[in-house]
């Protein structure tokens, strides 16, 4: 099965779909969700990105379980070419857990992590090039920047912009499970859209914390995402990537940020 | 230094810290004694790798735990595991995720959030954390010594020389601070939250399971007397980041 593709040039999406969560598909059908019909296969996935320009660059690295897929679509587009630099947003297992064997392959690779956070050494990251906000690193062609992630789960984190093609990684912020026929495909190649619903199934579960916010405070945040990276695709870590009409989904998110804080989570991951 | 530091009701603290511009940060395991044998609660981080295992070494008499009840797979939490497996056995590994493989614990027997389960003969309770930096965390109830286990939440940035200290005798000075620091550094996403939604579950939490000893990984341990008191600095806390960030993004606007 291919597990990889290139959605811009010099943009290679590499995708670990992980096992089916039937779990969260009992639930989603259980809620009358029109996108989810029974007996359907759900993915929730671990996306990585190689950016290819001059030089080489891997953004995340898969779950332990992925260590082959990351490896195979790293060899199947680079070839003999080197990677340069491997990039983790931050320390969560299913994000950094392949550094070891990446570094292995290629041990002239530079490993990138975010300067935020005050534990580094604690994740064997005393040695890394950290970044942020104001860093950037120019690959020849592709130019990528370290903004602060906005929505987050731990405190050493970052996402990511690559600035010719405008394409924001959003990491965990606006995952989305993806059904059985969807792998590999980006929102604009599916026959429907995404709804708040779909959003909903991830973040209830992921950003828990959604359920004690107060609701204004994240909208604030939201919008000045939407006018910050105004045209900007959406790459995330555990979604597909949409690649047009990107503004529709700061706002699905605002709904789900509403829904999550008046209904609480729904589960776990 | 001793090689665990005992709590009561069969509870160690094992504590190794890591040491911050400001102060030190726990990174601690807990030995939990059960009639089937001894019980780690998380795994410290391979930073502390060799202290922990001779600490560990010593205070189960060269025999090392028979289980292990994980918090989450943060590898300062989980990054032992590989390593006491192979030199223990094939412990007992317990944890609260729901996609084992995915998180690198594929042989974890899964503890449901919400449920209880017996481990060694003693019965502990997971529960749904208010304070936690990944989804999958759990905190975790032993129901038989009633000590509260929890990450990343209750943790305090303490003063050198402190390090065994357990939380209410901790210098008065710089204590409250100490709260904020913690948790402003550890879990950013307190900078949206509604202080009195979070703090009404917080304390919802201890009114349905009365905590003896809460015993955070990042933190020395709270005493019940204390908790109170631990609970209004943590309030405070979360009051100060909510309205420092609020001045902060007016000033941006």
């Amino acid at each position: 099965m291919k597990t990889h593709r290139e959605i811009f040039p010099g943009i290679h999406w590499i995708q670990e779909c992980g096992p089916n969560r039937q779990g969260i598909a009992d639930a989603v059908v259980a809620t009358g969700a029109e996108w989810c019909p029974a007996g359907v296969a759900l993915h929730v996935p671990q996306n990585a990105y190689l950016l290819t320009g001059e030089r080489t660059l891997l953004f995340d690295t898969l779950s332990p379980a992925a260590g082959e897929i990351v490896l195979a679509g790293l060899e199947s587009v680079l070839g003999d070419r080197p990677l340069d630099f491997v990039a983790i947003s931050h320390t969560d297992v299913p994000h950094a857990a392949n550094v070891s064997r990446i570094l292995r392959r290629y041990p002239a690779c530079q490993l990138v992590a975010p300067a935020a956070g005050e534990t580094h050494p604690l994740y064997h990251l005393a040695d890394a090039t950290l970044v942020g906000p104001g860093d950037e690193i120019d690959l020849g062609g592709l130019r990528v920047t370290f903004p602060e992630a906005t929505f987050l789960d731990a405190a050493l984190h970052t996402w990511m912009t690559e600035e010719t093609t405008r394409s924001l990684f959003t990491v965990d912020w606006l995952g989305f499970p993806h059904m059985e026929g969807e792998c590999l495909q980006c929102v604009d190649e599916l026959p429907g859209e995404i709804d708040v619903s779909r959003l909903e199934a991830f973040h209830s579960r992921v950003m828990f914390w959604f359920q004690y916010v107060d609701v204004d405070t994240v909208r604030r945040a939201t919008d000045a995402l939407a006018r910050r990276y105004a045209g900007y695709s959406l790459l995330p870590s555990h979604g597909l990537p949409i690649r047009e009409d990107p503004e529709r989904y700061y706002e699905l998110m605002n709904e789900v940020v509403a829904n999550v804080a008046a209904s609480g989570r729904t589960g776990v991951l | 230094m001793s090689a665990s530091l005992e709590l009561g009701r069969g509870v160690e603290w094992i504590h190794e810290c890591y040491s911050e511009p400001t102060g030190h940060l726990h990174v601690s395991v807990y030995l939990v004694r059960a009639p089937g044998g001894d019980i780690l609660v998380d795994s410290g981080s391979f930073y502390h790798r060799d202290s922990l295992h001779s600490r560990i070494e010593s205070a189960t008499d060269g025999r090392g735990p028979r289980a292990l009840i994980l918090s989450h797979s943060d590898y300062p939490h989980s990054g032992n595991i590989p390593t006491f497996r192979e030199e223990w056995g094939d412990f007992e590994i317990v944890a609260s995720v729901a996609s084992p493989e995915i998180q690198g614990l594929p042989y974890a027997r899964r503890a449901r959030i919400g449920e209880s389960l017996d481990v060694l003969g003693r019965r502990f309770t997971f529960l749904d954390p208010p304070l936690a930096d990944r989804s999958h965390t759990t905190w975790i109830y032993d129901e038989e010594g009633k000590t509260l286990f929890v990450a990343d939440g209750f943790g305090t940035i303490h003063p050198p020389g402190h390090c065994d200290s357990w939380w209410g005798d901790l210098p008065l000075e710089g204590r409250t601070e100490g709260v904020l620091e913690f948790h402003d550094q550890t879990l950013r996403w307190l900078i949206y939250v509604d202080p009195d939604r979070l703090m009404t579950a917080l304390r919802d939490i201890f009114a349905r399971h009365p905590a003896e000893v809460v015993a955070p990984i990042h933190g020395p341990p709270i005493a019940r007397a204390d908790l109170e008191a631990y609970l209004d600095d943590l309030e405070s806390g979360v009051r100060t980041i909510v309205s420092t960030h609020a001045a902060m993004t007016t000033e941006e606007e």
